[in-house]
Formats: structure tokens, C-alpha cells, sequence
């Protein structure tokens, strides 16, 4: 009679032992606790205003993580098992969540499932590519651009995705949800009135960014997109595109160059030298500086940033 | 007679069918309401978008109309609550019970909004070039064998991936490339053949995630990679010697793995499949299949960084009726500096140890224990620029003989799609490997249209 081998019984073996001994079983949440999964630290920040003590929300990125070139990392494989609902930002900014939920075991939150909120549903999109999309533009973005949070306006139909989703999961909770929401909304409303006169003095002002973050924001308070460094998402510029970017600088008196905290800042910093601008490092998503891990705090730090650069 | 005795069993079954009949229905039924309510709350939600839209169009049109001072922020307005009705029913209980898991899922959607219904396609071609003595030439025992002082195609593959329903996923890989010399001989035909034709059942029970046919299994750390993927230009000495250049691959089998339900990630998986590798098993029967399991673990420190740890084995028949087993042992550790995600260091190590049967010279069977190890280092300084050392220490799996090497390499990233890399490669061998060899390797490789995010 045939038997297994000594080797693989003692590494099956080690392998209960080891799964058995070292993992710490989960916990059974309480029944009434909502468990939510968020793809992106700004939509962590919308959903964790809407369900405040409902449950618990947790983010699949650290705060300050690029998502355009994230790694998957095992740990996020549990973050996506334990969730019963999951909002994703719904424009391929956070595509690779995806292959995750493919190998976590919950199909609960696959695409297309009733517990997945596409965040962006029913807003205007910027920036859509129209004509032949291919890898000689970058690693663009073939939906349209995805930070559209970074305009207050937009969170009306960002948080009804969201409530809309959460309550299809738990209608007991709907009534709480949305009232949540609404305070949220009326929070958002004042603080955006206070960015936008902040702002007020500098409407219409050029400004350049490394990469294409930032087209919500200046349409929601005014400013103009001058241009971008990285013209082609991912692939580093060419020398013709930022010599005619320094040119353009000069000519409209372009203050300042933004940069996302997760990208170097050699470049930039030489593009604003020559252009006679200054470098303004900002954090594209909440939670990346401290004190700023709720949106509005995140806006207050972005909009009182650029307001005394701008004003030097 | 015989009428009489099947009337209790005609009953039994009668009997059986309405009362699993009954509940049955009132799922159904409760499962329809419940459907019901939840289109109709996105029918609310759809509503209310479009509202808001038009409300928003309409204020802009207002702003563009008396355009006198540029655009002023969109205004938040309170939005209306979204339209629940709240005479639904009682939430879904957290803990599924036993009929709940038995069940598959239910279906949803398919397409994904603004998407055809397409799969993604993604080509990559890996190209390497191995420089080295003539004698390793004439001899044909480089690291790429019979390929020496050549630039050679070592795999273009044409990838297609994507959801075949609800309920399944599934991954075809062709590939194309010159394989190993065999013998003296060098021979420059491409042969094209099926890499990988797999399906992936997503929805099963007890969070079990299994794939059939086709397969790169789940073993060790480095065999599920892909060869234009691979963190160096070739696979590790041990790897290649114990599973053959292409490691063990092209498994035909079935496979079943879950992410365990606790609180840090451990991955088990088990697969059966025929046995195919002909370095290793060979046997290629369901009669003695070859059973694969691993584990997996990741601990996420961090600022510190991640470390991974797997431990695998694999046991199965080879072509002489032989069993061999294979034990893996493996980890890698990766930090990643802060902001822009750069400096990253990896550090990373594995072992395998080989069991196998063999006929002994006094006629009986002997067990042959073999031995080998990997270990690599590797810091990328930014997005473009990386540079590694490789060691290699490895015994041969059945001649006596064993080889170490030590192989540095620098790596160039135009951009995510593109990579080049120039690889230096010593290598001292003994016994049935006795040699010593120089070589350098450059490797270009691209990746064309839809291409997996990178893992861990």
C-alpha cells in the first residue's frame, strides 16, 4: 500500500500547527456594526463621515500612497475578506482591487455586486479621452480623470452613491445613514463657502502640476490649469514639453507648481526655477499630513496652502 | 410485489420534495421582494442623480449665460435623501449559517458600466541575450542552454484575461519562445504552445476560491511568476535544476485555495494535478497524481515594511514510477521608503529540498536526499533605476554534482511597460556539472494593451 512520504506529512504538519497556533481567530463582529472597505483614503474619508459610530470603515492604501503604481500586498487580501460592502472610486484609479477580491474568497464585492458603490456614478467626468487610446499617451486613464472629490461639488452624488449602497446592504440603517449624510453635506457646504473666498482673490490663476490631480478642484474654485509636467501619465517628460511649459510660465506669470507628496520633487523644482515659480508640495488624499484625515480638514489644509503661496 | 414496494419509496420522495418545496418558495419569494426593493431604491438613486445633473448643467448654463466674473465653485447643495423604504426587511444576519454557505452566490450584473463585453489582452515579449565562453558554447551547458552568444526570444505571449460570467474568471496564456537545446544539437525554431488555460470559480462556498485546467501551480515563492516578471534574468539555479528552466509549470490539474478567516493573511492552497514536469514527476497520470500544498503568511509592519513566509510541498511519481517529494521554504521581506514609495529594498530567500525514490545499484530502491537554496537582495533607487546581487547554492536532484553562483545586476525601467537589464553571472559547478563559467546577460522586455498589477 502506497503512503505519503514522511517530508510532506511533516510539512503538512507544520502548516496546521503553524496556521492554527500563530493566526488569531477573527472575532465575531457585532451583527449590528456596518464593515466597510474603502479602495482610496478620500473615499475612507466621505464613508467614514457618513457612518460614523454605524461600523467601522477601513482604507485598502496607506494616506500618502500613490494608487496610480500600488503594489498589491497580502494584507489587503484580509481587509477584503472581513468587508461586507466595498466603495471604490469607480474610474480604473483603483482597478487593482480587483485581482485582490478575485483570490480573497468574498465575492460579496466583486464588480457589479450589489455591495460595491461606484463613487463616481452619475457625475460629469473630466477629462474622457476621446480618439486612439494607447501606451504612448501614459498610463492614462481611458474613463476620464478620477480625483473628482477634489471638488466639494461633487460629493452630493458621491455620498447618494454611497448611502445608497450602504442602506441596499442595511435598509435598518437608512433613515441614520442619511441623516449622517446630511450633516455632512451642510458641513461641507460651509467649509466650501469659506474656501471659496479664500480663494476668491486669486481666481483665474495659472497654476501647473506635476501630474493631472488637480482638474476638479480648479474648476470648483476658479483656477486655471496652465499645463502638466508629466504630460504623459508615468513616462517622464520630454525636454521640448517642458521648455514650452517654462515658456508659457514666464509669459503668465505662472507662482506656482504643485506636486503630489508621492512624486520627487527634482523636476518640478527645476521647472519652477526656470520659470521664476515656486515648488508647493500637497498631499493629493486625506491622512497623508497629520491633522488632515477627514475631508474637510484635508480641503482646509490644501485650500490655506496654495492661498499663502499664491499670496508670496 | 414489486409495485407494492416501491410505493414508499414514490411517497418518500413526494414527501421529501414538498417539504424542502415549501421553504423553498418562501425564499424565493422573500429573495424576490428583497430584489424588488433594492431596484427599486437604485431606480430612487438614478432618479436623484439625474435630478442633480440636470440641476448642475442648468446652474452652469446660468453662470456661462452672465459670464461676467469666471466660474464660481459649484454650490453643495443638500441633497434629498435617497428614497428607502423602511418597511424592508431585517438585515442580513453577519454570520452566514450552513444553508447560506452551501448555496452559491447570487448572480449580479455583468457588465461593468461604459465596457463592452470584452475580456483584456495583453501581450509580452521577454528577449535575452547570453554572452559567454566559447566553450560554454560549444558545450552548450550555459544558464540558457544550446541559446549561448545569441539574442533569442525567450517568450512572447499573447494573454487573454477576464470574467466568463458571474460566477467565473478564467486566464488563457500562448506563448512563443526557443526552448532548451536537447543534447548537442542547437536548434533555432520558435515552438508556440499553450502556457496557461485556466478557469477560476469565484462564488463556491466556505470561501473557497478554486481553479481547473491549465496551470502555473501554487508552490514556493518564485513558481508562480512569469518569466518576463522575474526579479532577475533567470530563474535561480535551484529552481531550474529541481523543476527545469521554466520551473514547474504547465500543470494540468485542479486547485483550491482560501484566505483563512483570521486576523493577519494566511493563504492555503491544494491542488491535484497530473504530474506533467518531466524534471521533477513526470508520471503525468491522475492514477498517481501529484499533490500540492502551501501556505502562506504576510506580516504587515508598517513603516518597518512586510514580510512574507510560505511553506510548500509537492509529491508525485516520476516516469519511472518513482516517488519524488519537493519541500519549499520561503520568505521576502520588502520595506518601502515613505512619499514617493522610493528607496525600496527586498531581501529574499528559499530553499528546496528534494526525496526521491531511485533503483540502487544492488537492484532495491534508494532514497536520494538533495539540497538547495537561493537568496537575493535587490534596491530600487527610484522608479528607474534598481540594482541586485543573487546567490545560488545548489546540489543536482538525481547525479551527484552540485553548482554555486553569484550573479549582480542592474535594472532600467523607461517606464512601467519597459524594462532592460544587464545581468553578471559566475558560475563554479562540481561532479556531473564540473565547470566554470562567465556570463552576461541582457534582457529587454515590453508589455503591450492590459497587463496585472504588480504584487508583492
Amino acid at each position: 500500500m502506497r503512503t505519503f512520504s514522511r517530508p510532506l506529512l511533516c510539512a503538512l504538519t507544520a502548516l496546521a500547527f503553524i496556521a492554527t497556533t500563530l493566526a488569531t481567530p477573527i472575532g465575531a463582529p457585532a451583527q449590528s456594526r456596518l464593515r466597510v472597505l474603502a479602495t482610496l483614503p478620500d473615499l475612507w474619508a466621505i464613508t467614514r463621515a457618513i457612518v460614523r459610530d454605524l461600523g467601522e470603515v477601513r482604507v485598502a492604501t496607506r494616506p500618502g500612497q500613490n494608487p496610480h503604481d500600488l503594489e498589491i500586498r497580502p494584507s489587503q487580501f484580509v481587509l477584503v475578506k472581513r468587508a461586507e460592502i466595498l466603495v471604490r472610486n469607480g474610474l480604473d484609479e483603483d482597478a487593482w482591487i480587483d485581482p485582490i477580491i478575485e483570490s480573497s474568497g468574498n465575492p460579496r464585492l466583486l464588480r457589479g455586486a450589489p455591495s460595491v458603490v461606484e463613487a463616481a456614478r452619475g457625475l460629469t467626468i473630466l477629462k474622457i479621452r476621446t480618439g486612439p487610446i494607447d501606451r504612448s499617451l501614459g498610463d492614462v486613464h481611458p474613463s476620464g480623470n478620477p480625483h473628482f472629490t477634489l471638488d466639494p461639488g461633487t460629493l452630493p452624488v458621491v455620498t447618494g452613491n454611497i448611502v445608497a449602497g450602504l442602506a441596499r446592504l442595511r435598509p435598518d440603517l437608512a433613515e441614520r445613514l442619511d441623516a449622517n449624510r446630511r450633516a455632512f453635506l451642510d458641513e461641507v457646504a460651509a467649509a466650501a463657502r469659506r474656501w471659496s473666498d479664500a480663494l476668491a482673490p486669486h481666481r483665474g490663476a495659472p497654476l501647473v502640476s506635476y501630474h493631472d490631480s488637480w482638474p476638479y478642484f480648479y474648476q470648483a474654485f476658479g483656477l486655471e490649469e496652465l499645463g502638466i509636467i508629466e504630460d504623459r501619465p508615468g513616462v517622464p517628460p520630454s525636454p521640448q514639453h517642458l521648455v514650452a511649459l517654462i515658456r508659457q510660465m514666464r509669459e503668465r506669470r505662472a507662482k506656482v507648481v504643485l506636486v503630489e507628496s508621492w512624486y520627487p520633487t527634482d523636476m518640478a523644482t527645476a521647472v519652477a526655477r526656470a520659470a521664476g515659480a515656486r515648488v508647493l508640495v500637497l498631499p493629493q488624499s486625506p491622512g497623508a499630513v497629520q491633522g488632515t484625515d477627514t475631508y474637510i480638514a484635508h480641503l482646509d489644509f490644501l485650500v490655506t496652502s496654495l492661498v499663502r503661496a499664491l499670496a508670496e | 410485489m414489486r409495485t407494492h414496494e416501491r410505493r414508499p419509496l414514490a411517497l418518500l420522495v413526494v414527501l421529501s420534495f414538498s417539504i424542502l418545496a415549501g421553504p423553498a418558495h418562501a425564499q424565493d419569494a422573500d429573495a424576490l421582494r428583497r430584489e424588488l426593493e433594492a431596484l427599486r431604491q437604485q431606480f430612487a438613486s438614478v432618479t436623484e442623480s439625474y435630478a442633480q445633473r440636470l440641476k448642475a448643467l442648468g446652474d452652469r448654463l446660468q453662470q456661462l449665460e452672465g459670464r461676467d466674473a469666471p466660474a464660481a465653485p459649484a454650490p453643495v447643495p443638500s441633497a434629498p435623501p435617497p428614497t428607502t423604504t423602511m418597511t424592508a426587511t431585517a438585515p442580513a444576519a453577519d454570520a452566514p449559517t450552513l444553508a447560506d454557505l452551501a448555496r452559491p452566490r447570487q448572480p449580479f450584473a455583468l457588465a461593468q458600466p461604459g465596457r463592452v463585453l470584452l475580456f483584456d489582452i495583453g501581450v509580452s515579449g521577454d528577449f535575452v541575450t547570453d554572452f559567454t565562453s566559447p566553450t560554454r558554447e560549444r558545450r552548450h551547458d550555459g544558464t540558457f542552454a544550446g541559446r549561448e552568444n545569441r539574442l533569442f526570444p525567450r517568450e512572447v505571449q499573447l494573454g487573454f484575461f477576464g470574467r466568463i460570467d458571474p460566477y467565473a474568471s478564467a486566464v488563457v496564456r500562448v506563448s512563443a519562445g526557443e526552448e532548451p537545446t536537447q543534447g548537442a544539437s542547437s536548434s533555432r525554431e520558435l515552438s508556440v504552445r499553450l502556457d496557461e488555460a485556466n478557469a477560476t470559480l469565484l462564488t463556491l462556498p466556505l470561501g473557497t476560491t478554486a481553479r481547473f485546467g491549465l496551470m502555473r501551480p501554487r508552490f514556493g515563492t518564485l513558481n508562480t511568476v512569469h518569466q518576463d516578471d522575474l526579479p532577475q534574468v533567470d530563474r535561480p539555479n535551484v529552481l531550474a535544476r529541481f523543476f527545469g528552466e521554466e520551473e514547474l509549470d504547465g500543470e494540468r490539474g485542479i486547485e483550491a485555495f482560501w484566505v483563512l478567516p483570521f486576523s493577519t493573511y494566511h493563504e492555503l492552497s491544494l491542488g491535484v494535478f497530473d504530474g506533467d514536469n518531466e524534471t521533477a514527476f513526470g508520471r503525468g497520470s491522475l492514477r498517481d497524481p501529484l499533490l500540492i500544498g502551501r501556505w502562506r503568511t504576510f506580516l504587515e509592519l508598517q513603516e518597518l515594511g512586510g514580510l512574507q513566509l510560505d511553506v510548500s510541498a509537492a509529491t508525485g511519481t516520476t516516469a519511472d514510477r518513482h516517488r519524488n517529494t519537493v519541500i519549499g521554504v520561503g520568505g521576502k521581506y520588502k520595506w518601502i521608503g515613505a512619499g514617493s514609495g522610493f528607496p525600496v529594498l527586498t531581501l529574499a530567500a528559499e530553499g528546496l529540498g528534494g526525496f526521491r525514490e531511485m533503483d540502487s545499484d544492488s537492484g532495491g530502491n534508494a532514497r536520494v536526499e538533495r539540497w538547495g537554496a537561493y537568496a537575493y537582495a535587490q534596491y530600487d533607487v527610484n522608479r528607474r533605476w534598481a540594482a541586485g546581487l543573487r546567490g545560488d547554492w545548489t546540489e543536482l536532484p538525481v547525479e551527484r554534482g552540485r553548482e554555486w553562483a553569484l550573479s549582480p545586476y542592474v535594472q532600467f525601467k523607461p517606464s512601467e511597460f519597459l524594462r532592460f537589464r544587464l545581468q553578471y553571472k559566475h558560475t563554479e559547478g562540481r561532479g556531473a556539472v564540473e565547470r566554470s563559467a562567465e556570463e552576461l546577460f541582457l534582457q529587454g522586455s515590453f508589455i503591450l494593451g492590459a497587463h496585472p498589477t504588480e504584487r508583492f
